[in-house]
């Protein structure tokens, strides 16, 4: 195992899809389950795998990443030899321009990898939901003698035209590769979890580099080394979640609160590691109903609280109820306030008596009809709700807004709010 | 900084009144209100107060802490200067002692004291709960050039024979000090927090033939002599956790609608090194209300007026009631635990109850536990069905196989047939 030592992984990417929560943020920074951030699930990963030397790919909005990673202490990654490192955008010698895709991404720092003599190195994407040990991957990519491996999940056939889809030979060498195909053949599909050989990897990415593509690792790299013929499938029997839109944004958090769990936070032998802040015990009042609920620390409880998720320091008061929501950190739900099948950022101020999921979900979004259509409303960061206010449905309310940015006669469904 | 200033913190003692929760751990490595240990109040009150010189002196089954402590990370005492030093008892070439008491644990690190060239130490009772600021205790100290402040509280209840009664004169200069008094003159204790001017501590320390106890051997020979001590009162929340009672009347003051200590204060937060745990997760027909929650639980029961510690799962159908149950226990379906006090790594089998019936005090303590608690040690096992009266202690380590029969009637000591390590 000695020579698989170093990982990439691809942490640039802006996600449209998931509409406000991602406006601010890269992707893995998205906040998830309670306390956790996407990209904690890979970092956790490595480690545990043993993998301690990584490099995280930025480019898009990298500021709420860094400041999540530090000096990357909760992974045990503040180290001698390895670590971790942000390997942002740069300007050299050669290298002028801005990553123009993953590939690209890779390929502006091959440095990293020359330095350390690898034969062999892992890339990782940072937004999915998963506990994979790359062990025995790595394993079978040495034992074939594979230049590239490849994880795949298998995933309902209606899901797989969002995903690269593999069809593979008896003996699992994978003979074609299609990235979002209309008409997919199997619902099997590639995670995003790579080990590559080096000499093959780079002999790839420098031709793609001269080329006019997208230099995308789907649509370029793992197509061109399957013609290759030496390009093996790793088939992923556990919970893999892609947390590329907010329906399944939505549904991974969710997941989470069945009494059976698909994907347990808690796991001794395989722990999620994310920096801890400094808060108490979650505190449920006199008043406290919490149900099929994730309370973190720091949060307040006096009012009720059903198939929620709430993250550090949330306050319900008195009277108010979360129902069906994911509710992030140190936002304010004012008292007999009501809050249903909704997503807040940070710091949401619901007043008093405000109702966030009004009525019935009758249309979609209007600006985002694609991604906010299942009667979820989604509300940015730091906005205040005024006392009494309703909100319908499918609305999207903008982040830092103010209680005067409200009309007077609340949002109605389907709404797309901005400052006025 | 100035003045420089050494805190050095009491944490060596057995605490016999805390029974099996004090077998493996002082009073100072008690877990207190669902993820911190009480020291973390000491700790945290010196780095707000911006005092990062700190000696901890430990004797007594000091592994918990010194695992805790670590290098001190958690409270930023990981520093270049000063930070934090575990203190323990050491073999010399001449004269090798245990600490024989409080103030002999100083006089055996008096080259602590005299290479920290500090002008005052600042000497805290490690069993302490209380959120305090050091810095203008320190400077009326200074201001008044008192040999020794120190500082005094109501006494939180009636027990004057765990307490020192203080009086001291219109000036707040200290008249007496009466440890123990049958009939305590006031109701001003010592709060345990005291500062000396660091010459006359080490005057004090050199003498020879010293006693053992900081009290009885330095503060009252201090006082008779007619020395500046003073005395500066706090009217916060405090108190010590010597006893069951009071560590469980100290933890369930957490969980009033306006607690007199105030865990969610971001202005003075507790720090503590934190565990890596998923979220508190309430489940199916579980419900929660009025209690402490920490990170790793899992409660598909019902849960009032409580503190679960980190891992703590309360299995469907099961009630925990008034009750502080730490680290990892196991709560099975459909038991009961109400007024108790559960340790690490317990394990409550399908259907028991813990706590019932009559509160008959402890045949063998009854002076430690007769307000109807009971009390579980480390790793104790309760086989299902079983039922176990008030105030009973059921000791660490007890086996299923340790019962004898299914009814501990209240007021029993359930000890394990074999004595077993860890």
């Amino acid at each position: 195992m000695s020579h698989v030592s170093y990982a990439m992984i691809l942490a640039g990417g802006l996600g449209s899809r998931l509409c406000l929560l991602s406006e601010k943020r890269a992707k893995p920074a998205v906040p998830f389950g309670g306390k956790y951030r996407i990209i904690d699930f890979t970092l956790s990963n490595a480690v545990n795998s043993g993998i301690f030397d990584i490099g995280i790919l930025t480019q898009y909005r990298p500021l709420s990443l860094r400041d999540h990673i530090g000096i990357g202490r909760p992974w045990d990654l503040d180290r001698k030899r390895g670590g971790v490192e942000l390997l942002q955008p740069f300007q050299g010698w050669l290298e002028n321009d801005w990553y123009r895709g993953t590939a690209d991404a890779v390929w502006q720092n091959w440095s990293r990898i020359d330095e350390r003599d690898a034969e062999h190195v892992v890339v990782l994407s940072g937004d999915h939901v998963y506990r994979m040990d790359y062990r025995p991957m790595i394993e079978a990519h040495l034992e074939r003698g594979a230049d590239a491996t490849v994880a795949v999940a298998e995933v309902p056939l209606e899901q797989a035209s969002q995903f690269g889809v593999v069809r593979t030979d008896a003996a699992g060498w994978i003979t074609g590769f299609l990235e979002k195909p209309k008409n997919p053949p199997s619902g099997r599909i590639s995670m995003g979890v790579y080990v590559f050989r080096c000499a093959a990897l780079r002999q790839e990415l420098w031709k793609d580099a001269e080329r006019d593509t997208p230099h995308d690792f789907g649509r370029n790299i793992l197509p061109a080394l399957v013609d290759g013929g030496r390009v093996l499938s790793y088939s992923f029997p556990g919970y893999w979640q892609d947390i590329g839109t907010l329906d399944s944004y939505y549904q991974a958090n969710l997941d989470l609160l069945s009494c059976d769990p698909p994907f347990p936070l808690e796991d001794s032998r395989w722990p999620i590691f994310t920096p801890s802040t400094e808060n108490p015990p979650a505190r449920l009042g006199p008043r406290a109903s919490v149900r099929s609920s994730i309370v973190t620390h720091g949060t307040i409880v006096n009012g009720t609280v059903e198939r929620s998720v709430l993250f550090p320091g949330v306050v319900v008061e008195e009277g108010a109820v979360v129902r069906d929501s994911i509710v992030m950190g140190e936002s304010w739900i004012g008292p007999s306030a009501t809050v249903d099948r909704a997503i807040f950022d940070k710091r949401v101020h619901v007043g008093r008596g405000a109702v966030v999921g009004h009525g019935e979900a009758t249309s979609p979004n209007r600006g985002c009809p694609e991604h906010l259509f299942q009667g979820l409303t989604i509300v940015g960061k730091a906005t205040r709700i005024p006392e009494g206010t309703a909100i319908g449905r499918n609305a999207r309310i903008a982040p830092d807004l103010v209680e005067e940015d409200f009309p007077s006669g609340g949002v109605p469904t389907g709404e797309v709010l901005e400052r006025a | 900084m100035n003045p420089p200033i050494l805190v050095l913190i009491l944490a060596g003692g057995k605490s016999e009144r805390l029974h099996p929760l004090g077998r493996l751990r002082t009073a100072p490595a008690l877990p207190y209100g669902g993820k911190y240990r009480v020291i973390d109040f000491s700790l945290s009150n010196c780095v707000h107060s911006g005092l990062y010189r700190i000696g901890i002196l430990t004797q007594y089954a000091p592994m918990s802490l010194h695992g805790h402590i670590g290098i001190g990370r958690a409270w930023d005492l990981d520093r270049r200067d000063g930070g934090v030093r575990l203190l323990q008892p050491y073999v010399r070439q001449r004269e090798t002692n245990w600490y024989r008491g409080t103030a002999d644990a100083l006089v055996q690190n008096r080259n602590v004291i005299a290479d920290a060239q500090a002008r005052h130490i600042l000497v805290l009772s490690g069993d302490l709960v209380t959120k305090m600021d050091y810095g203008p205790l320190i400077a009326r100290h200074e201001e008044r050039g008192a040999a020794l402040t120190m500082v005094t509280v109501t006494a939180p209840n009636l027990e004057s024979e765990r307490y020192g009664y203080v009086s001291a004169d219109g000036h707040g200069r200290v008249r007496s000090l009466n440890e123990k008094p049958a009939k305590p003159d006031g109701a001003e204790i010592s709060a345990g927090i005291y500062v000396f001017r660091a010459r006359d501590l080490r005057e004090r320390l050199d003498a020879p033939d010293l006693g053992p106890d900081l009290v009885r051997d330095v503060i009252q020979p201090m006082i008779a002599a007619g020395e500046s001590v003073d005395a500066e009162p706090l009217d916060s929340f405090w108190r010590d956790v010597g006893t069951i009672d009071a560590y469980f009347e100290a933890s369930q003051e957490l969980l009033k609608p306006v607690p007199a200590l105030n865990l969610h204060d971001h202005d003075w937060p507790i720090y503590t090194p934190s565990e890596d745990r998923a979220p508190a997760i309430v489940l199916g027909e579980g419900d929660a209300s009025m209690s402490l929650v920490a990170h790793g639980a899992r409660i598909e029961g019902t849960v009032r007026r409580s503190i679960l510690f980190p891992g703590v799962h309360v299995g469907a159908g099961a009630v925990v009631e008034d009750s502080i149950v730490l680290h990892d226990t196991r709560i099975l379906p459909r038991a009961v635990v109400s007024r108790a006090i559960v340790d690490k790594g317990a394990r409550i089998g399908e259907g028991a109850i813990v706590g019932m019936g009559e509160s008959i005090p402890n045949r063998e303590f009854p002076h430690d536990l007769s307000s109807g608690l009971t009390v579980l040690g480390k790793g104790a096992e309760v086989p299902a069905g079983s039922r176990i009266g008030r105030n009973t202690i059921v000791d660490m380590g007890v086996r299923e196989s340790d019962f004898a029969v299914r009814e501990i009637p209240p007021g029993s000591y359930l000890r394990a047939r074999a004595l077993r390590r860890g």
